[in-house]
């Protein structure tokens, strides 16, 4: 197989990477001790050296299969990971010394389905609110507030278990909602939702990233990051692999078309691959080329001529970058 | 002179904050608890009332009176003050065992909380006093029930209740000890039965100390509930080493409130 290099990340510069950073992460690691036989303080590191900005405004999207260090990194975020080494800056006030006060605007969306059973929909605002100091009318105007942005006014009685996959997220949303947070963790939050609850959840993403949140979404749904996210960071290993906005990662890593085939041996495609500057990857059964850009035709004419039981010509996407990226397929 | 003003209101802000946020957790069980509160509060009324008619009827044609420091005392005035240990015992030690390990595994409102601005300190604190208040509900809810039956009085619960606080405190923290080092929720029955129900049996509740055999009476008397019935039955008069019995009750509260906070933090902050 070809061992080409993808090309390095680019040190793209938007516009709003010009702006002063709401969220500032530097160098954050985590390693956990995993003893093993021989040595007992032998330690596993989970994260490794990640550093982002995010601006208001922007989504940021954490990419990476499970186990890369997604969750970790957010844990690190607001405080609930401590990082054995590095930095969070959120609008200056560091998040280690001033948690509390860092807290105040952040809200939290977790992996986990935590919304508070003992209570209805409208109490679990209301209580959580108090967390912050918000109470009494104050406190019940906002959740009514929120019951309408999250469009859930029609079950505010409703107790939790009542509520549907998708209700449950959004109403997680907006209790992290409560005190109009400058920047939004949200950790895998339609894994699990079927297509039309995934949709009204991004929906929402999108108009609070229209009102100038800055949103960190992690996730492995590569429809999900590709449709959402203005720029990706690519985890594997606890390592940021590669960073850019969904087109750029797909133009650089991978072009503008693959070609997905089966039933053709390794040892052609090397060699077609190799001679047509491009590179090959096993994807499922079969695999995976990238046509070279320009004249993709040249080589896609020669693979339509291979006696493959599968041939499917279709456009690059960020699922195909995670492919050339780590050899494998994302989810 | 700045500096120290300075130093003193970021002091008392803190303080503020960390009271606010203790509130707000303690708050939060207070309203779960509030919503079924005749629920919540029927058993621990019932229980203390059923053992003393039980007892009263059952045991006491047979028992009638007990030695007591010297003096022969009725044996429900005896037991009386112990229900009002074993009952606060038995709640705050379940709601910081119990309570707190669903809330922790199961529901993640420890983790939930930490989401909010409240620290560790906020949510363990909230979490443990807690626990601490529902052993107050039932203790007070026992004495309430030992007055109506003429075994103790308004002014005994009333000097009394520091004694409970320290008491519910300390088996609250108990409680969130055993939280912290179970994994699934049926281990919490191990340290019941090596703990709970001996010291419920052994220390001086249902019959004096003084009747165990020689080898068990050291055990029993270093057992937390031993001091605290000691203390609660003072209207019967009390023991000449009382005040080693307290001050044994607030150094474990202190090593144990700090072992409970030290085993559950990694739980929750990682």
């Amino acid at each position: 197989m070809q061992t080409q290099n993808p090309s390095t990340p680019s040190m793209s510069v938007t516009t709003s990477a010009l702006s002063v950073p709401v969220l500032a992460v530097h160098d954050l690691w985590k390693s956990y001790k995993t003893p093993v036989k021989g040595d007992r303080n032998h330690r596993t590191p989970v994260v490794q050296g990640v550093s982002f900005n995010l601006h208001r405004g922007e989504v940021l999207g954490l990419l990476g299969p499970n186990g890369a260090g997604k969750t970790t990194t957010v844990g690190m975020l607001y405080g609930a990971v401590l990082p054995d080494r590095g930095t969070v800056q959120l609008s200056g006030l560091p998040v280690q010394n001033r948690n509390r006060m860092a807290r105040m605007h952040l809200g939290v969306v977790t992996q986990d389905d935590n919304l508070d059973p003992d209570f209805n929909v409208f109490d679990n605002l209301i209580h959580f609110a108090h967390h912050y100091g918000i109470t009494g009318k104050a406190a019940r105007k906002r959740a009514g507030e929120i019951l309408a942005q999250v469009n859930l006014e029609n079950v505010a009685k409703y107790r939790i278990d009542r509520l549907s996959g998708g209700m449950r997220r959004r109403l997680a949303l907006g209790r992290a909602l409560i005190n109009h947070p400058k920047v939004i963790f949200l950790d895998e939050p339609t894994t699990g939702l079927d297509p039309d609850a995934r949709q009204d959840f991004w929906k929402l993403i999108t108009e609070l990233k229209r009102e100038g949140c800055g949103i960190l979404l992690t996730t492995h749904y590569m429809d999900e990051a590709q449709r959402l996210c203005d720029r990706l960071l690519l985890l594997q290993q606890g390592q940021v692999i590669d960073e850019g906005t969904p087109n750029e990662l797909i133009l650089r890593i991978v072009g503008h078309e693959v070609v997905e085939l089966e039933d053709v041996a390794p040892d052609t495609l090397e060699e077609l691959t190799r001679n047509a500057n491009t590179w090959y990857r096993p994807f499922g059964t079969g695999y995976i080329i990238a046509l070279p850009n320009p004249h993709p035709e040249t080589l896609w004419h020669i693979l339509t001529d291979l006696k493959s039981s599968r041939i499917a010509r279709r456009r690059a996407n960020l699922e195909d970058v995670f492919i050339r990226l780590t050899g494998s397929l994302l989810s | 002179m700045k500096a120290v003003m300075k130093a003193i209101s970021k002091f008392l802000f803190a303080l503020k904050m960390t009271l606010w946020g203790t509130y707000s957790v303690w708050r939060r069980h207070a309203k779960v608890y509030q919503r079924s509160f005749l629920f919540n509060c029927i058993p621990p009324l019932f229980e203390p009332i059923i053992y003393l008619v039980a007892f009263g009827f059952g045991l006491s044609p047979l028992i009638r009176e007990v030695s007591y420091l010297g003096n022969n005392i009725p044996y429900l005035n005896f037991i009386a003050p112990a229900m009002i240990g074993i009952g606060l015992l038995f709640q705050s030690f379940f709601e910081g065992a119990y309570g707190s390990f669903v809330r922790l595994a199961y529901v993640k409102t420890w983790q939930t909380m930490l989401t909010a601005p409240l620290n560790f300190t906020e949510v363990f604190m909230g979490e443990w006093f807690w626990a601490a208040t529902k052993g107050m509900i039932v203790g007070t809810l026992t004495g309430i029930a030992a007055i109506a039956l003429g075994l103790y009085t308004p002014l005994n619960l009333l000097i009394s209740l520091p004694i409970m606080l320290l008491s519910s405190l300390l088996f609250a923290a108990l409680g969130v000890v055993t939280a912290s080092l179970v994994n699934q929720v049926d281990q919490v029955n191990i340290p019941i039965f090596l703990v709970i129900v001996p010291m419920t049996t052994f220390c001086g509740t249902y019959f004096p100390r003084d009747n165990l055999p020689f080898f068990l009476r050291p055990i029993a008397n270093t057992l937390p509930l031993a001091a605290i019935v000691d203390l609660l039955r003072w209207p019967l008069g009390l023991p000449s080493y009382w005040w080693i019995g307290l001050l044994w009750i607030i150094v474990l509260l202190i090593l144990v409130s700090s072992l409970a906070a030290r085993l559950i933090y990694p739980k929750v902050i990682r």
